[in-house]
């Protein structure tokens, strides 16, 4: 998934960004709110973590100013002083959670997997369609119950595919998902990963869950749940 | 102890008033006295001369007409008295009203003339004399004392009616004077009501100060109270700021320490290194918040809030449902529309923040919060559904905030900040069953 953290302690925002690149996010760590709005407006996120301290515009108001540009991707906060009056007014303003500083790094996630998965409609932290199974906690899918060895790649394009199940997805979406915004791409990379995604989910039974819409991107046909 | 103002200024008016008038009322007594003397001494000697101008000596005797002049003499009941006795005493005359009285009066013809004086008889009965003595009578010479009398007793019927009215008015003119001061006092003592009526509105949070629109004697006295308010505001916005502040810059570095540890644990050979280190920062973090939030939520000294409950709960819900979107909590509310809680705004965010998210938490779907008066004083409480709380239990997680050193996994701080705040405002909180199956929270405020 494609990540925005707003931190203005570099050492922290070194830390998320490492972290949750190490769990197979894509990352963009930006240190104030006017950085992260130009983030937001240029790129598509699937959620961003916010800390309310921020230096000039503070978290609150960037979190009503995402909002206002019809950003409607999960907001997680990241409060230090703990008290409600910051949480219910980040609520308030339209987050979606809380973590007080300072946290583990296994809290984070598992709120920002809740997060995620709510906002792509399942409330499991599975994804099923058809033969086809994803465990998004230990990002493994299963087909026939049996584990399909997937490189991370293959396994970010297949859940992205999933949560966006019938819906035409950009290629240029799918390379968001892998490489940080600054990064040299090669869209060509994005044909051969799901040329070999589709080879390993026909296998021996002949699914074949995902389609190309010439000029537009790719269709996951399968109804997933 | 007389608490009034009004009360004690009627009294000592009233005091003053009577001391006046009791140093008055002899003082007046004693004038009208002597003027009613006078009158008396006055027409008793007109009497006499009446007496001599009726007297005629023949042959040496003493002729006196059977009608006088006066009617008052020839009555026989009247209460003047005429006598006329000679030189040696003998009594040679006396009025007709003399007839059932027996006076027993000696003149003594001793060349002084006049004289005007006050005889006391055997039954006790007094008089007022006046006795002449003349030496001659329509040119002839003749010596005799001519005397008339009048009892003392109409002079003191007189005077007494006087005290009774000087007492009548008196006491009339002191009843005036008290309505009068106390209707004075009300106008003089409004401007302080109406201090009282703005302080209420500041206590309630309706005003931020005292107006201007006060006597000059007060002025000085609403200026420094209002200077104080103001202060106490704006120490407690700066206070809460720089605990803001404060927290912010402490529990970054706290939050990047630990992300440090957590690197660490992933080396097997500095996971235990690495476990010291996070229940160090875990500790830290929760003395931190809890210091903070303990300094910046106590009560304020001045004002006395109150603060509807109902807003403040649909934020708290509408937070924590969002939050716990996936666990469909049902909230039921027992309260009026209106009500009110005795605290402010920001220690009532936290205290029931703490205490819903703990319902929340473990609740399995129903919370509930009711408001109402119990045994006469207002009690909140927040049930839940969940797996409650042990007897044996339930005394050491309210004694938490106390003693935050021993470390109970698995707690937040969030009860130990709600037991403070509530003791702060002389409240008390007390953990029991809910009928809901969980835990009931109830806080109690004292009558105040």
């Amino acid at each position: 998934m494609k990540l925005l953290v707003v931190e203005d302690e570099a050492l922290l925002r070194h830390h998320l960004h490492s972290r949750l690149s190490e769990s197979g996010h894509v990352v963009e760590a930006v240190a104030d709110a006017e950085e992260a709005l130009y983030q937001a407006e240029q790129f598509n996120h699937d959620l961003a973590i916010v800390d309310l301290g921020l230096p000039g515009m503070s978290g609150l108001e960037l979190i009503g100013r995402l909002r206002a540009l019809d950003k409607t991707f999960p907001i997680l906060i990241l409060t230090a002083r703990g008290n409600w009056q910051d949480k219910v007014e980040g609520l308030a303003a339209g987050a979606d959670d809380y973590l007080v500083k300072p946290f583990q790094f296994e809290e984070l996630e598992a709120r920002l997997n809740a997060l995620l998965r709510r906002s792509s409609g399942f409330t499991q932290a599975t994804i099923t369609a058809g033969p086809l199974r994803l465990d998004l906690n230990r990002k493994q899918a299963l087909l026939d119950e049996q584990p399909l060895a997937l490189t991370a790649y293959e396994y970010r394009i297949l859940e992205y595919l999933m949560r966006h199940h019938q819906q035409v997805v950009a290629k240029e979406r799918l390379m968001e998902q892998l490489y940080p915004n600054d990064e040299e791409r090669d869209p060509n990379v994005i044909e051969v990963l799901v040329g070999r995604l589709r080879r390993k989910l026909e296998g021996d039974l002949g699914f074949k869950p995902i389609d190309t819409v010439r000029g537009l991107g790719y269709l996951f046909t399968e109804r997933c749940r | 102890m007389i608490r009034s103002l009004r009360v004690r200024l009627m009294l000592a008016a009233a005091v003053l008033a009577l001391l006046f008038m009791l140093a008055l009322l002899p003082a007046l007594q004693k004038t009208f006295s002597l003027a009613l003397q006078e009158s008396i001494e006055q027409r008793l000697a007109s009497d006499v001369t009446t007496l001599i101008s009726a007297a005629r000596v023949e042959n040496n005797r003493l002729m006196m007409p059977v009608l006088l002049p006066d009617e008052r003499f020839n009555l026989p009941d009247s209460r003047l008295l005429g006598y006329i006795y000679d030189r040696d005493g003998r009594l040679v005359w006396r009025s007709r009203a003399t007839a059932n009285e027996n006076i027993n009066y000696q003149p003594r013809y001793d060349g002084r003339g006049n004289e005007f004086a006050r005889i006391r008889q055997d039954d006790g009965e007094e008089f007022f004399v006046y006795d002449v003595e003349v030496k001659l009578l329509g040119g002839k010479s003749a010596a005799y004392s001519i005397v008339a009398l009048q009892p003392v007793r109409e002079y003191r019927e007189t005077l007494n009616g006087l005290r009774e009215k000087l007492y009548l008015g008196f006491g009339a003119a002191l009843l005036v004077l008290m309505v009068l001061l106390w209707a004075g006092l009300t106008w003089g003592l409004r401007s302080l009501r109406r201090m009282t009526v703005e302080l209420d509105e500041i206590e309630s949070g309706a005003r931020d100060g005292l107006s201007g629109e006060h006597p000059r004697e007060l002025l000085r006295l609403t200026r420094s109270l209002n200077r104080l308010l103001r202060s106490e505001r704006e120490q407690r916005g700066r206070y809460r700021d720089s605990l803001g502040d404060l927290a912010h810059s402490l529990k970054t570095p706290l939050a990047v320490l630990q992300g440090v540890s957590e690197g660490m644990a992933q080396r097997p050979a500095d996971r235990e290194q690495a476990r010291v280190l996070q229940s160090q920062i875990e500790r830290m973090s929760q003395q931190i918040d809890y210091q903070l939030q303990r300094a910046s939520l106590r009560k304020s000294g001045l004002v006395r809030h109150q603060v509807q409950l109902r807003p403040l709960l649909d934020s708290l819900c509408g937070t924590l449902a969002k939050v716990y979107r996936d666990k469909q909590v049902e909230v039921a509310f027992d309260l009026v529309d209106d009500a009110r809680v005795p605290m402010e705004q920001g220690a009532l965010m936290e205290l029931l923040g703490n205490l819903l998210e703990n319902a929340w938490r473990l609740c399995l779907g129903q919370v509930r919060i009711s408001l109402g008066k119990v045994d006469g004083m207002l009690e909140l409480c927040i049930e839940d559904d969940g797996p409650g709380v042990p007897p044996d239990q339930r005394e050491r997680i309210l004694q938490r905030g106390e003693r935050l050193d021993r470390q109970y996994p698995g707690q937040g701080i969030g009860l130990a900040v709600a037991k403070d705040i509530i003791d702060s405002y002389d409240a008390r909180l007390t953990l029991g069953d809910s009928p809901l199956g969980g835990a009931a929270f109830r806080i109690r405020f004292t009558a105040d």
